[in-house]
């Protein structure tokens, strides 16, 4: 019965951020359609039906699926192979620890909506999201080639870069709510300050929000902190994938932003929490449920906006950026923290 | 190159950035609230959408566009021209063949026996209009869709150059 | 000897000079139709009108002689106005069909209506039609009268420097028109000349007609190879726009001036006998002869099959049993290094250029000599003939097939013309050795066991030495086709696979070795030949 509870949460969880990442292939073309004042892709059509160019992601799929798999000659075929995996893989796992509801109570039985209640889960996602770094690296050793090995590398000094400012960051939030357990710190969230003000993590922690959003958008590699990659003109540590392998990294790229998402949501915007709703009937959990993937999905929309809206940075202004601002910052965050913990009680 | 001095506010770069997004916000919901609208079968309005669906809407062509070439015809559907070889003369490409011929008449004396436009090499700057003294090569066609799938398939001889008709314009300049 | 002035420029001229000579000798040039410096005045066209001060109206500078103290105006206002007026007349019933005219592009009236027209055309009545459009009056020219200016220079030609007469003017005013005689043909010796003395595109060439535009041309100077007068000639041909005249580069010939050797003239024969440049028979690799046949094969192989056959022969035979029959159709220089190979350093005595033809050729007395080879007297000076105690042609074939020749070194020439294709064919099969260079294929080629390909005169830099001993240049117009080389380039070759190293670079260093070794040919150099060439010193 347990077991069975389990398997059915990740299943669920799984399909939702399969199914989520799946689809924001085709945001992404139409939400960068509608802000430029385009159309945006519509002509994959099945028996004639396009439905707004839904079917898109599918025929990418099919595309990806039969294309060629090519190694190349002189790359490391094991690892090769391995890194799209260990990318997306890691992603993927560090979802278990995010919460997307409350405890439900079913029959006086108590279901956590989180798949791991791990009581150090943000210290795990954040060892999740570190491990994402060897799939980069290696993507770029392996394929023999200069410009993925200088794109893998660009990509590793990056992430380890921010996500330094990521984790100071975040210590702003694990000291206010006095937890490292991701449920219980959204459980924290839905307390009140002064009585009417929810204390979500964006009130209680307004700075620490900015460096962390930030951060996680350059730890996805996504614009303008798409340097890693690069598109077309600087070339990345995939360049030498094709076929379903580079659809590995191409569907890395929007699983971490769901996570990223998920996490903004979770320490920042009260998980879960609908302010002034409490309770653990079914109604509530799933109304809940719904506002964190409502919140979810906002952040997602959001993460495409800044994309669409901002230039890439120059190599320099990106280490710049990291190192002498918001480190900085986020290390002066922890002392007003502390300092105003220490004067409030 | 000038360098712009940034002042303190935009070196803070967040508020330009929620300048920035605000404008990408604003045509984002204008236009998603002009989609709906469309899809709801509402009237649109200020909807700032520009695509044209190109194969099936097509924006208007000028009359003055330089399209796919064509060769004129007598009225007995011989070409035109007299093989006077100023349009493969002026070609800038050098795509133009031409090879002369005797024409039975005396009074038009010369007709071409071949005349190739390698349209592959093609750069459409219309010269060749410009130079005939017959009118007997036109740009008029209105096609502008002719790729190939071979460069054979480029080469535009005679007859294919004969088949051509000119573009029917309306009295608003649309194509027909 | 009156001296003149003209536009400021004063002159002295012998006495009967004509104001559009004196003129030319300053550099200036008045404009002109009907005047032909190798025709009689006819000043009818008015084109070449000047003022001359202190005479009433303009007077015809190709007429008017050179007075003492004459000022001589030729582009005062008035002159101008003049030349303008007469342009317009003479377009009156002009058809102005350039697109389809061969003379466009190098058309007087196009040319000195740029320079001297520009006028707007008043003319709105209907044009005269005349009677012929586009008609062949002859082999070699066709005839527009509706073009015809009426200048009357192919009239004069032909009652002048041929004596044919087959040309008049007819009619009255704008009825008057050019004609050729009923039943007559315009079919002489040299009718090719009128269309080129025709300023306009009246008379136009059949040969050339509608092959090329002329623009596309190309020209370089050369000399007739058509026989011993070896007149003066300009190649012009297209090598940029390879689709025209089906790929064929040299166009046509134009004769080119020469008042020692050709004047203004060359004969149709010469002027149409170009086409062997671009022909199907053209040798494009070395063969090698297989069994029956003869098979494409590369320079390396052909040279050393040649190289170690005669080797072996003049070994096993002596010198006695080789044959090498030398082309008067080469040049100096190639004659030189045959010379230097066969005669000099493998000390052949059999060694003949003259092959003998069944009938005599067509001798005039203006310019066609019977002798249809333009270097007979170069390869004498060279000594390229028979000599006491050697074979001639003749003697060697019957040498090879008494068996005492084992090797035969052929030139160009076709021996099965006057000797017989059995013959050729018995004596292929006797001989050890059958060596063709040549750029043309022939019977006597077919039975070669080895053909080395050779450029034309068109392909290769050299002299000619005309029958009175002038030596002239002729310059590559065009590149050799396919695999072929200059015969003096093969003989070098052919020689170092020989073990001689012979050094020459280009023909003018053979040229120069041939100044100081050869008596006769004593302080010519390239530079002194020019394009109107030398006299040898013995001539
Ligand atoms: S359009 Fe220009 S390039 Fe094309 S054929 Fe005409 S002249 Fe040549
Ligand atoms: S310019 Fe006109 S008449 Fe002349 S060849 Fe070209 S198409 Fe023909
Ligand atoms: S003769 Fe000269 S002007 Fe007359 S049609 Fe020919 S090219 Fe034109
Ligand atoms: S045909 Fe030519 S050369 Fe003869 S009269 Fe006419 S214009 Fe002069």
């Amino acid at each position: 019965m347990d077991l069975a509870i389990e398997v059915i949460k990740v299943v669920v969880v799984l399909f939702g951020v399969l199914n989520l990442a799946g689809l924001l292939t085709w945001v992404e073309r139409k939400q960068s359609a509608v802000m430029q004042d385009r159309i945006g892709a519509n002509r994959a059509s099945i028996l004639g039906i396009r439905a707004f160019g839904l079917f898109h992601p599918l025929a990418d799929a099919a595309k990806l699926i039969l294309k060629e798999d090519f190694i190349p000659e002189g790359g490391n075929k094991v690892l090769h192979t391995l890194a799209p995996f260990a990318s997306l893989f890691f992603a993927l796992l560090a979802f278990a620890a995010i919460p997307f509801g409350n405890i439900l109570i079913l029959d006086g039985k108590e279901i956590n909506l989180q798949i791991a209640n791990l009581n150090v889960g943000i210290l795990y996602i954040f060892a999740m999201m570190s491990m994402g770094v060897y799939g980069v690296v290696l993507a770029g050793w392996s394929s023999n080639n200069k410009y993925s090995l200088l794109g893998g590398l660009r990509a590793s000094s990056q992430m380890i870069s921010y996500e330094i400012t990521m984790g100071v960051s975040i210590m702003g939030i694990i000291m206010v709510y006095n937890s490292l357990d991701l449920q219980e710190i959204v459980r924290r969230q839905g307390e009140l300050l002064w009585g009417f003000i929810p204390k979500w993590g964006v009130i209680t922690q307004p700075l620490a929000c900015l460096l962390f959003m930030t951060a996680i958008i350059a730890e996805t590699k996504r614009i303008p902190f798409d340097l890693p990659e690069g598109e077309s003109e600087i070339i990345g540590y995939f360049t030498e994938y094709s076929g379903m392998k580079f659809g590995m990294f191409f569907m890395t790229d929007f699983v971490e932003t769901v996570l990223a998402a998920a996490l903004m949501t979770t320490l920042f915007f009260g998980g879960w929490q609908i302010p002034y709703v409490h309770g653990n009937s079914l109604t509530i959990v799933i109304l809940q449920v719904l506002a964190f993937t409502l919140k979810v999905i906002f952040f997602c929309w959001f993460f495409m906006l800044i994309r669409w809206t901002l230039p890439r940075f120059r190599y320099d202004q990106l280490m710049r950026l990291g190192w002498k601002m918001m480190l900085p910052l986020s290390l002066a965050n922890i002392f007003v923290t502390g300092l105003v913990i220490l004067l409030w009680n | 190159m000038r360098k712009e001095e940034l002042t303190f506010w935009e070196q803070i770069y967040i508020p330009q950035i929620y300048e920035g997004l605000k404008v990408t916000a604003r045509h984002f919901f204008k236009n998603m609230k002009g989609h709906i609208a469309r899809l709801l079968g509402k009237p649109v309005k200020d909807d700032e959408t520009v695509t044209i669906q190109y194969p099936e809407e097509r924006r208007p062509l000028s009359p003055r566009l330089r399209s796919l070439h064509r060769l004129v015809k007598r009225a007995d559907g011989t070409p035109r021209c007299v093989a006077c070889m100023m349009c493969e003369t002026i070609c800038p490409a050098r795509c133009i063949y031409i090879v002369a011929a005797e024409h039975p008449n005396p009074d038009i004396e010369k007709r071409p026996a071949r005349f190739d436009i390698d349209l592959g090499k093609c750069v459409f700057c219309g010269y060749c209009v410009e130079a005939c003294p017959e009118d007997a090569i036109r740009m008029d066609t209105g096609i502008l869709e002719f790729a190939a799938y071979t460069r054979q398939d480029m080469i535009y001889t005679m007859e294919r150059l004969l088949a051509n008709e000119p573009m029917k314009i309306t009295s608003q300049g649309q194509r027909l | 000897m009156p001296t003149l002035t003209i536009d400021g420029k004063e002159i002295t001229v012998e006495k009967g000079t004509t104001i559009i000579q004196a003129a030319e000798k300053l550099g200036i040039e008045i404009p002109r139709y009907c005047y032909h410096p190798g025709l009689s005045i006819a000043g009818n066209c008015r084109m070449c009108l000047v003022e001359i001060e202190k005479s009433p109206k303009l007077q015809i500078s190709c007429y008017t002689q050179a007075a003492d103290g004459m000022v001589v105006h030729t582009t005062s206002e008035k002159v101008k106005a003049v030349r303008r007026a007469i342009l317009e007349f003479l377009l009156i019933n002009h058809p102005v069909d350039c697109p389809v005219c061969d003379q466009a592009g190098e058309c007087w009236l196009q040319i000195y209506y740029m320079e001297h027209g520009l006028y707007n055309s008043r003319f709105m009545e209907n044009k005269v039609r005349k009677h012929f459009k586009a008609t062949p009056i002859g082999p070699w020219v066709n005839l527009d009268s509706e073009r015809c200016i009426l200048c009357s220079r192919c009239v004069r030609f032909t009652s002048e420097i041929t004596k044919t007469y087959e040309l008049a003017l007819v009619n009255r005013g704008d009825h008057s028109e050019i004609t050729i005689f009923p039943g007559k043909e315009l079919n002489n010796k040299y009718s090719g000349n009128v269309v080129d003395i025709c300023p306009v595109g009246a008379l136009t060439d059949r040969d050339f007609r509608f092959q090329c535009r002329v623009w596309y041309l190309d020209k370089q100077e050369s000399i007739c190879p058509g026989c011993s007068r070896g007149c003066n000639i300009e190649i012009h041909y297209n090598v940029q726009r390879a689709h025209h005249a089906g790929g064929r580069r040299v166009l046509r010939l134009k004769p080119r001036f020469n008042p020692e050797v050709n004047k203004w003239w060359i004969c149709d024969e010469g002027r149409y006998g170009y086409k062997f440049i671009d022909d199907k028979s053209r040798i494009q690799m070395p063969y090698l002869q297989e069994g029956e046949v003869l098979v494409e094969t590369d320079w390396k192989v052909v040279l050393d099959k040649v190289a170690s056959t005669l080797r072996s022969i003049l070994t096993t035979y002596g010198t006695e049993s080789i044959g090498v029959i030398a082309s008067p159709q080469l040049t100096n220089e190639d004659l030189y290094l045959i010379r230097k190979l066969f005669v000099e350093d493998l000390r052949l005595p059999h060694v003949d250029f003259k092959v003998p033809v069944k009938e005599k050729g067509y001798e005039d007395d203006f310019l066609i000599k019977a002798d249809k080879n333009p270097n007979t007297r170069g390869a004498e000076e060279l000594g390229l003939g028979a000599k006491e105690g050697s074979l001639n042609v003749e003697n060697m074939l019957e040498a090879a097939i008494a068996g005492r020749l084992k090797a035969l070194y052929v030139f160009g020439h076709d021996l099965t013309n006057f000797f017989g294709e059995e013959k050729i064919k018995d004596i292929a099969s006797r001989l050890e050795l059958l060596v063709f260079q040549g750029s043309n294929l022939n019977p006597t080629g077919q039975y070669a066991h080895v053909i080395l390909p050779s450029a034309t005169y068109a392909e290769k830099d050299g002299t000619f030495t005309n029958f009175e001993g002038r030596v002239q240049r002729i310059y590559k117009a065009v590149e050799p086709l396919g695999e072929s080389l200059p015969d003096w380039e093969i003989i070098v070759k052919l020689a170092r696979f020989m073990g001689f190293s012979y050094p020459y670079q280009s023909a003018r260093e053979i040229f120069k070795e041939i100044a100081t070794v050869i008596p006769a040919f004593n302080g010519l150099s390239y530079k002194v030949i020019g394009n109107q060439g030398a006299k040898l010193a013995t001539a």
